[in-house]
């Protein structure tokens, strides 16, 4: 019987959704449970500390000092680290807020101080480096579930590399961008999710980030300026989860 | 001195609370909500109506459905837009999913193990297996019907003003039916498990909910009329927490399943009207605890509410239209029953549709003073009377009873 390797989740700011996703694997989790043992799969306070980790499970992104020494201490003990949900790969939409710490604060919380040691929202990929990336708000179940699985084969998990197309595409789904005239970012966002909202008949607001490499923004903007969107809209749009500029 | 208390994880986030001793004598308890803030109301102003719905969602996984449905009714209230009672209905089933969602995994998961005597779920199963399954099954339940009418189980984006991008089909109304009907047993047998719990934490003196059972027009609470929370609720910042703290005439609330039930007694379905009657004089005792024997009635509710709502539409057949949405100048606020308490979305728009104004008050923010005084009351009948462990593991109780946000706790994660 191989010896099973060690498991941690790390939470740091964000809806909590991607460590709640792990538990939606439902009966699947019991499998991945034949190959993992389960470690922390919660906030690590200082208390709890120690001990290694085979695979790290980091999401959320570093918005206060306690999540980015929350971070440094899940690498330091991670063999393998995954920056898992678009909190932890782009920053999601908390880090879309474009106003200086200090401005935040006051505006919501109507104090100048920041007694908690609040932030401007990050992805942790932006302080740490990751051995893999598996973004989408929240990432596809069964991604993580393979991902996990050739990890412990000693495989390298399958990086999607197409856009959210494809998977329309595949599924025969109706394009919404060009029968339906909708503002559908599914041309230039990392496909992985099965077109999940393209599926309802909406547009794609790009949750899984931009497709890298050779992606087109300029002209999915002038496909959206073209069908009477306004700049402003549109450049909103492609910011949401991830800062790219268009 | 000051008592930390760790682990205090089912807060949205991170959570913990502080009490404070002097002389022997316990002075205050803070509860304090560490997780870092994420500015939801900024992240809104400026931007189109259409993506707000989406971006709210995003506020919390466990009851994503809720915000989408509380933003969507906060801008067609500002716009002056009234959806027909299909899209009415199947909002009200997407709330009943996430219902039993939220409720299965707390009551099941978090606070079975309190019951029977267990420091976890997973340590239960071995002895109550079944009881796990059950719960799992209701959960899976309620998470299937969030992806028929959210567009998937966490964050879907099918809700939308005016309507929905794609509405349930015959088939999948059917087995809405069918499987909630299944079901319902499941639910009565919690009812009797949960019915074991004793009071504990503060009687709470004033309950809030919204006027109808799942969302409604407006608030009411044990005056009976109806009234907008800008006329008794009240928020402020608190320098020890990033969550704010809402009261209601000055003074300490509670918001939940607990609240709904006293309030809204004549609008349950017959079998959790008749556990209720059965339940009544302990619920009304205000307990806080009783929340979670409140919660248990509840799935019997959503489950035959369910059911009630998918025969109404398969007899009179799915129009699938949605409502044409002229965006313009104007102001609305969105009340929704969240799985634990009321959630208020209120938003001002300018001639473009674009926010102008927006104010998220969630339910974690409104019972947090009832929080603090429950924790204040339990420290002081407790220290110096029970070992520190003993002392945490019941101050661990009460807060469960509220559900705060963010259910997957110490309990149910340490396999
Ligand atoms: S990526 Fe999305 S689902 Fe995941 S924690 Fe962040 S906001 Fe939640
Ligand atoms: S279609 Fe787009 S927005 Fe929807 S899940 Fe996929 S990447 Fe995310």
């Amino acid at each position: 019987m191989m010896e099973k390797l060690k498991l941690g989740v790390f939470e740091l700011t964000g809806c909590g959704g991607c460590a709640l996703n792990v538990l939606f694997l439902y009966e699947r989790l019991f499998d991945l449970l034949e190959f993992y043992e389960m470690g922390e799969f919660h906030m690590a306070s200082s208390a709890q500390g120690g001990g290694h980790y085979d695979v790290g499970i980091v999401t959320g992104t570093v918005s206060t000092h306690r999540d980015l020494e929350l971070l440094k201490n899940a690498r330091n003990r991670s063999d393998y680290l995954i920056a898992l949900g678009t909190c932890a790969t782009h920053g999601s939409v908390q880090a879309s807020v474009e106003l200086p710490i200090r401005e935040k604060l006051k505006a919501v919380y109507g104090d100048e101080g920041n007694p908690m040691k609040a932030l401007d929202s990050k992805p942790a990929v932006e302080y740490v480096a990751v051995d893999l990336a598996i973004p989408g708000c929240p990432y596809d179940k069964e991604e993580l579930y393979q991902a996990l699985m050739n990890i412990a084969r000693g495989a390298d998990p399958v990086r999607p590399d197409y856009p959210v197309c494809v998977e329309c595409k595949l599924n025969e789904y109706e394009c919404v961008l060009v029968k339906r005239n909708l503002p559908c970012l599914g041309p230039i966002t990392l496909g992985g999710c099965n077109a999940a909202c393209v599926r309802s008949g909406l547009g794609c607001i790009g949750c899984r980030g931009p497709l890298p490499g050779e992606v087109n923004p300029a002209g999915e903007y002038e496909i959206l300026r073209g069908l009477g969107y306004n700049g402003d809209y549109i450049v909103r749009k492609f910011k949401t989860f991830a800062r790219w500029e268009p | 001195m000051i008592i930390e208390l760790h682990e205090f994880t089912r807060v949205e986030g991170n959570g913990r609370a502080e009490i404070v001793v002097e002389d022997g004598e316990v002075k205050d308890v803070r509860l304090k909500i560490v997780e870092g803030p994420r500015f939801f109301e900024l992240l809104t102003l400026g931007r189109h109506y259409y993506d707000v719905p989406d971006l709210e969602a995003r506020i919390c996984a466990i009851c994503y459905l809720a915000h989408s449905v509380a933003s969507v009714m906060g801008i067609e209230r500002a716009f002056g837009v009234e959806v027909p009672e299909e899209i009415k209905l199947l909002r009200e089933l997407g709330l009943i999913g996430e219902l039993l969602e939220s409720h299965a995994l707390h009551l099941y998961l978090l606070v079975a193990p309190d019951v029977l005597g267990y420091s976890d779920a997973i340590r239960m199963a071995t002895k109550h297996g079944e009881l796990v399954k059950e719960g799992l099954a209701l959960k899976a339940f309620g998470n299937r019907i969030r992806e028929l009418i959210g567009g998937r189980e966490i964050h879907g984006i099918n809700v939308k003003p005016g309507g929905f991008g794609r509405y349930p089909t015959v088939e999948e109304l059917e087995e809405v039916e069918r499987q909630s009907e299944a079901l319902l047993k499941l639910a009565k047998r919690a009812v009797r498990l949960f019915a074991g719990l004793g009071p504990y934490g503060e009687r709470a003196k004033h309950f809030v909910a919204t006027d109808g059972y799942l969302w409604g027009e407006r608030l009411i609470s044990e005056g009976g009329e109806p009234f907008h929370y800008t006329e008794r609720i009240e928020e402020r910042s608190l320098v020890y927490s990033f969550a704010k703290q809402g009261k209601y005439n000055g003074e300490s609330f509670l918001v939940g399943a607990l609240p709904r039930l006293l309030l809204k007694a004549k609008m349950l379905t017959p079998e959790a009207k008749r556990l209720f009657e059965e339940q009544r004089e302990r619920l009304e005792t205000g307990y806080v605890s009783y929340n979670n024997l409140a919660q248990a009635i509840e799935l019997v509710y959503s489950l035959e509410r369910a059911g009630e709502i998918a025969k109404t539409l398969l007899d009179r057949g799915i129009n699938g239209e949605n409502v044409p949405v002229e965006p313009g100048e104007g102001e609305g606020i969105g009340y929704v029953e969240a799985p634990r308490g009321v959630l208020i979305h209120h938003y001002r728009t300018d001639s473009e549709g674009k926010i102008v104004y927006s104010n998220i008050i969630t339910p974690t923010a409104l019972n947090h003073a009832m929080m603090e005084a429950s924790l204040l009351k339990e420290v002081r009948a407790l220290y110096g009377e029970v070992g520190e462990g003993e002392m945490v593991k019941k101050l661990e109780e009460t807060v469960r009873a509220f559900d705060p946000c963010i259910s997957c706790s110490v309990h149910l994660v340490k396999l």
